[in-house]
């Protein structure tokens, strides 16, 4: 009974928005099918059967060659380390920088705001030229830290943007109470605002994540020794004017995006209350 | 436990004066409410008390202590905010327990005064909850456990029961006047309710635009309002006030209103005839009765509003609207003439101007 009441309720609206989610979510897919059954396929196999197409013998192969071939023992080392670093040390300058901000009372602290937002809005491809003649003049091209400053200096600023009017969100009672309780600001920080923030830290790590994982064009531009590449540099290795190795260079992609697929696995649970939680709070 | 001496304190935000001199005295283990309508300041002055505010001027001393550059944790006191302020992630148990933690005190100490803490406010099979799972009635008490766990100089109270409903806030009422007294501790409650002020507090400060207007015990400031404000502040329904003079009458000097009602001067009231007055009495001071009895006032009614164990009565007398409140049931109604007699022994005399008291 309860069954056929819920079935001739059914929102014709709803339906068809869950209906266009569902093209999109195909639309979306669809590259990563083609990408991953590529990447199990021989040359020949690329070249007679359909785009998805399944494969037909899988050539894991394909994986080992990729390996080799775009220098990933050197750029899978050099992705993760620049990423371990960076994501966890950005976003934690950013929220002690978004609380004091948002906390601490200080007459400047809408005038930093407002500079550190403006920190956003400049696109970074602008500034690759500056960029390279100032990490060059500090002596750092080629080394981690003339790659991990400059994404520390465009990650910060939109993560201090979004965490700033998340703690603002934070009923100021909160933090009078943990005053009163004998806690310091950072005390605070730690102990009430860090906690009731993962939410939305987890969210930003992720994006954060992918953001540098995937990163591009700084670390071309700063990156000149192949054995400090990171993985989308590796994937250059596969792109020549007479090189038609698609297996492999699909095999190498699939290779690049995993660790991304895998944090968003992990995290998107918090990623996706993250979202919310700053609408619900009063 | 201490006392707490508020001396000429101040409060500027930027050119806006917000408190102008506040001098109160609060002996030890008192109960002492601060009460007014919004935007007078209590709520600023107790903040200051607890060191979330800087003071402009004056001082606050809390036992012997000068606590003006005092920070908020070492001033030794404990607050209730109005939305409680949990902290969210924590169990009960554990917000109760934070501040002992930041103490540096002994697990043993910790748990023993959580454990009492519970055992008074009855939250011991709460303990491991969290506060998004409480009522708002659980979730006031913890925000008490987290104060009392302290065992503080001072309690602060910031409208506590205002997120309440109206049973519940009752309840809580008694609940907080009785663990004042088990406790003995100094406590200074902010509230704009005037019953809640007049049902808890061992002494009452009224305040308006950031002045104290009267400080007394709750039956002083009912019996002996020291101005218009403060006897239009306390007691509900409000008090009457009708503007009027002193003039000769067949019994003496009494006061006649602007429309011609004559009512009898208050007990002890002398003023000279010819003198501007606004003559005040309470409508639960005012009796029904028969006409021709000496005194006796003819009234129409406007409005009846029974509640059961009493009825208000809304009145015409004159021009001036007057409220009653009768413990008799009144079966007139809209437009009706009813007789009724003000106690004269229990009225008041403003003076017009200052709004102050005459007698």
């Amino acid at each position: 009974m309860k069954q056929m009441i819920a079935a001739t309720r059914r929102d014709p609206v709803l339906m068809g928005l869950w209906l266009s989610l569902l093209v999109f979510a195909l639309i979306w897919f669809a590259p990563f099918v083609f990408i991953v059954f590529t990447s199990l396929k021989s040359s020949p196999e690329i070249m007679t059967s359909g785009a998805f197409t399944p494969p037909g013998a899988l050539v894991t192969q394909n994986y080992a060659t990729a390996w080799n071939r775009g220098g990933f023992d050197h750029a899978f080392f050099n992705s993760v380390f620049v990423t371990v670093i960076k994501v966890p040390l950005g976003l934690m300058i950013a929220a002690l920088s978004a609380y004091a901000l948002a906390r601490m009372k200080n007459r400047w602290n809408k005038l930093v705001l407002l500079f550190i937002v403006f920190g956003t809005m400049i696109p970074f491809q602008v500034m690759l030229a500056p960029l390279f003649t100032l990490v060059n003049s500090l002596g750092l091209v080629d080394t981690y830290l003339g790659l991990i400053l400059p994404y520390l200096a465009f990650g910060i600023p939109y993560q201090i943007f979004i965490l700033h009017s998340f703690f603002k969100s934070v009923p100021k009672e909160l933090s009078e109470a943990a005053l009163i309780d004998g806690a310091s600001h950072f005390t605070t920080f730690r102990r009430i605002f860090l906690p009731i923030t993962l939410p939305v830290m987890a969210a930003l790590l992720i994006l954060d994540f992918v953001a540098t994982w995937n990163e591009f064009a700084m670390a071309l531009v700063i990156l000149q020794d192949a054995d400090k590449w990171t993985l989308p540099l590796g994937l250059m290795s596969f792109q020549g004017q007479f090189s038609n190795e698609y297996g492999q260079l699909n095999a190498a992609i699939v290779m690049t995006v995993l660790p991304a697929v895998l944090v968003y696995l992990i995290f998107q649970r918090y990623f996706v209350s993250g979202l919310t939680s700053g609408a619900v709070k009063g | 436990m201490s006392n707490v001496v508020i001396s000429d304190v101040r409060k500027n935000y930027g050119p806006t004066k917000v408190i102008h001199g506040v001098d109160i005295d609060i002996d030890d283990g008192e109960f002492v409410v601060l009460v007014g309508p919004s935007g007078c300041g209590k709520s600023t002055l107790l903040r200051m008390i607890a060191g979330l505010e800087d003071i402009t001027g004056g001082e606050v001393r809390i036992g012997s202590r000068i606590v003006n550059d005092v920070v908020a944790k070492d001033r030794d006191i404990a607050m209730v905010f109005q939305n409680y302020a949990l902290y969210p992630h924590m169990t009960v148990a554990e917000n109760m327990d934070f501040s002992l933690k930041l103490k540096g005190m002994g697990k043993g100490e910790r748990e023993e005064r959580v454990a009492k803490a519970a055992d008074i406010l009855g939250l011991g099979p709460l303990l491991a909850r969290y506060p998004r799972q409480l009522s708002g009635g659980q979730r006031q008490r913890v925000a008490m456990g987290r104060a009392i766990v302290r065992d503080p100089q001072v309690f602060l109270f910031d409208e506590p029961l205002s997120n309440l409903d109206a049973k519940l806030r009752v309840e809580m009422r008694s609940e907080i006047k009785a663990l004042q007294h088990r406790l003995k501790t100094t406590t200074i409650y902010v509230t704009h309710d005037q019953i809640e002020a007049m049902t808890m507090a061992d002494k009452i400060v009224v305040m308006r635009d950031g002045v104290v207007e009267q400080c007394d015990t709750p039956l002083n400031l009912y019996d002996r309002p020291a101005n218009m404000f403060v006897a239009a502040f306390i007691g509900s329904p409000s008090m009457n006030f009708i503007e009027g003079h002193v003039q000769s009458g067949a019994n003496g000097p009494a006061f006649i209103s602007k429309d011609g009602v004559e009512m009898a001067l208050p007990a002890g009231a002398n003023p000279p005839v010819g003198t501007a007055v606004t003559y005040g009495f309470r409508p639960e001071h005012m009796a029904l009765t028969a006409a021709g009895v000496a005194g006796a006032l003819p009234a129409s009614i406007t409005l009846v509003e029974p509640t059961g164990s009493e009825t208000m009565v809304f009145l015409k007398l004159g021009t001036a609207a007057v409220a009653g409140v009768f413990r008799e049931r009144i079966t007139a109604g809209e437009g009706d003439v009813i007789h009724v007699l003000p106690d004269p022994t229990r009225a008041h005399l403003f003076d017009p101007d200052t709004g102050k008291r005459l007698t």
